[in-house]
């Protein structure tokens, strides 16, 4: 797992009024296929945090196979706060197409609460932007 | 060494072999008191020196095939290496003196169909998880999700939420007839 | 290394037939449930209820089916697009839009009246390729027919 600072891009015609806290540190948590979508993401994104304050965002990216789901687990629980999850991809969102399978579990959400669902399958690397900004967007002031 | 000759050295050191050959693979099949002596000829006589996959297939009432796929780098020949175990019985000589790349996959097929791979040094289940009853590629495991979920493709197109008169559902597909979940 | 190429939150330069979201046009659809029936991931809901026409003058009655619910649950869509393919109605359509992310999982299961508002982001089909046979809607329509470009 990595993690990786993250300024988000504008969409075209955006304007300055009310813009968004712009960094995130994602942590990664790529599973599956939906592993290489999220690095396609984030190897175009990277940046360097201009302060040390960045929402700490896990992106459960991939089948969390019932093997895996202490660890997954696990991974949440040593996120340093302000932390959110992100559940990337229909695997992950509700188990997608292993819905039926005898060793996976049904979505990272029987395990871990999400914040921010983006489906696809895989979801494109920009779906991981959309997610990110409607997670920050969503953030609040919880820790 | 050609085909031909690989089929005939088979025919001479491995009596109980059936062996077919067709565009590039041969596949052996031996009894299951030569499984060894077949993996052996495989490696050392028709210079099978890849292991690709050790797998089975559920026959069902006829036991349990064992499958192996090797490769030979310099003839480029593929050999599947086949053999049956009762069901009431599946036990088998481990691979894993002549060729350690079948120690995961003995312990893999050994959780999912429960061949006992004798000799094996560390016959532990690799991919479920703990605590996991049955072995899930068996033909009688059916995935208990399919049935006691309802399936949306079940109702009639102009049948309202529930049918007005109980009548035989259509079962939806991957679930044996009959069958329901414990 | 090359360069990777910068991320477009946009759909304009997406391929033909990229698949983003499923989209539904409500008027063609006869809930004949096949594409219920065919998805392999059973995230089709479909409720509907069947209805007497009466007929003008003093023709026989007809029933037909009536939609009252048609939804898709995008958190178990794998995007196959079997359903696509089997509806024997051209009710269903992809769409390029991925932009839809939800807070809360329920959100991702679009019910009729979202996934008629996909509907306008379905692009045009794209150009039969050069060369191809003319299209049967040509064929049918008897020599002198345009070409692809023209009909329709």
């Amino acid at each position: 797992m990595v993690a990786v600072d993250l300024p988000l891009p504008r969409r075209h015609g955006e304007t300055e009024a009310a813009p968004l806290p712009a960094w995130v540190r994602v942590f990664d948590a790529g599973l599956a296929c939906c592993a290489v979508e999220v690095s396609a993401a984030l190897r175009r994104c990277a940046g360097q945090l201009p302060g040390d304050t960045a929402v700490n965002v896990l992106v459960v990216a991939g089948t969390v196979t019932d093997k895996l789901a202490p660890l997954v687990l696990a991974a949440y629980h040593d996120l340093p706060a302000p932390r959110r999850v992100l559940s990337f991809g229909a695997c992950s969102n509700s188990g997608g197409p292993y819905w039926d399978s005898y060793c996976v579990t049904k979505g990272a959400d029987q395990l871990i609460p999400v914040d921010v669902y983006v489906p696809g399958c895989p979801p494109r690397p920009e779906a991981l932007i959309h997610g990110l900004r409607l997670l920050l967007s969503a953030a609040g002031d919880r820790p | 060494m050609t085909g031909g000759q690989l089929l005939g050295e088979a025919a001479r050191r491995l009596p109980g072999a059936r062996c077919a050959a067709e565009e590039g693979t041969v596949t052996i099949d031996v009894p299951r008191e030569e499984w060894l002596a077949a993996l052996a000829f495989a490696r050392d006589t028709a210079g099978c020196d890849f292991f690709d996959w050790l797998t089975a297939v559920d026959e069902q009432e006829k036991g349990l095939a064992v499958v192996v796929h090797l490769y030979s780098i310099e003839d480029r020949r593929h050999l599947l290496v086949r053999t049956l175990v009762p069901p009431d019985d599946p036990v088998l000589p481990t691979a894993t003196p002549l060729f350690r790349g079948a120690a995961w996959a003995e312990r893999e097929t050994h959780e999912m169909f429960g061949v006992v791979f004798n000799g094996h040094p560390g016959l532990a289940p690799l991919l479920l998880p703990d605590g996991f009853e049955g072995h899930p590629l068996r033909k009688d495991f059916p995935l208990a999700t399919r049935a006691a979920q309802d399936w949306p493709g079940a109702r009639e197109p102009g049948e309202r939420a529930a049918p007005a008169r109980p009548r035989r559902r259509l079962v939806p597909p991957g679930v044996p007839e009959g069958w329901s979940p414990p | 290394m090359t360069e990777p190429p910068a991320l477009d939150l946009d759909t304009g330069h997406l391929p033909p037939r990229s698949r983003g979201v499923i989209a539904l046009l409500e008027e063609n659809c006869t809930v004949c449930m096949l594409c219920a029936r065919e998805c392999p991931d059973w995230c089709i809901y479909i409720e509907s209820h069947k209805q007497t026409v009466p007929a003008p003058d003093s023709g026989r009655p007809r029933v037909r089916n009536v939609l009252d619910r048609f939804a898709i649950d995008f958190s178990l869509c794998m995007y196959c697009g079997i359903c696509i393919e089997a509806c024997p109605y051209d009710a269903l359509f992809w769409s390029p839009e991925f932009g839809y992310p939800e807070t809360g999982i329920a959100g991702l299961t679009h019910e009729r009246d979202r996934l008629r508002d996909w509907m306008p982001t379905v692009p045009p089909p794209p150009a039969h390729d050069p060369g191809a046979p003319p299209p049967r809607e040509a064929q049918a329509a008897g020599p002198g027919a345009g070409p692809a470009g023209q009909a329709g």
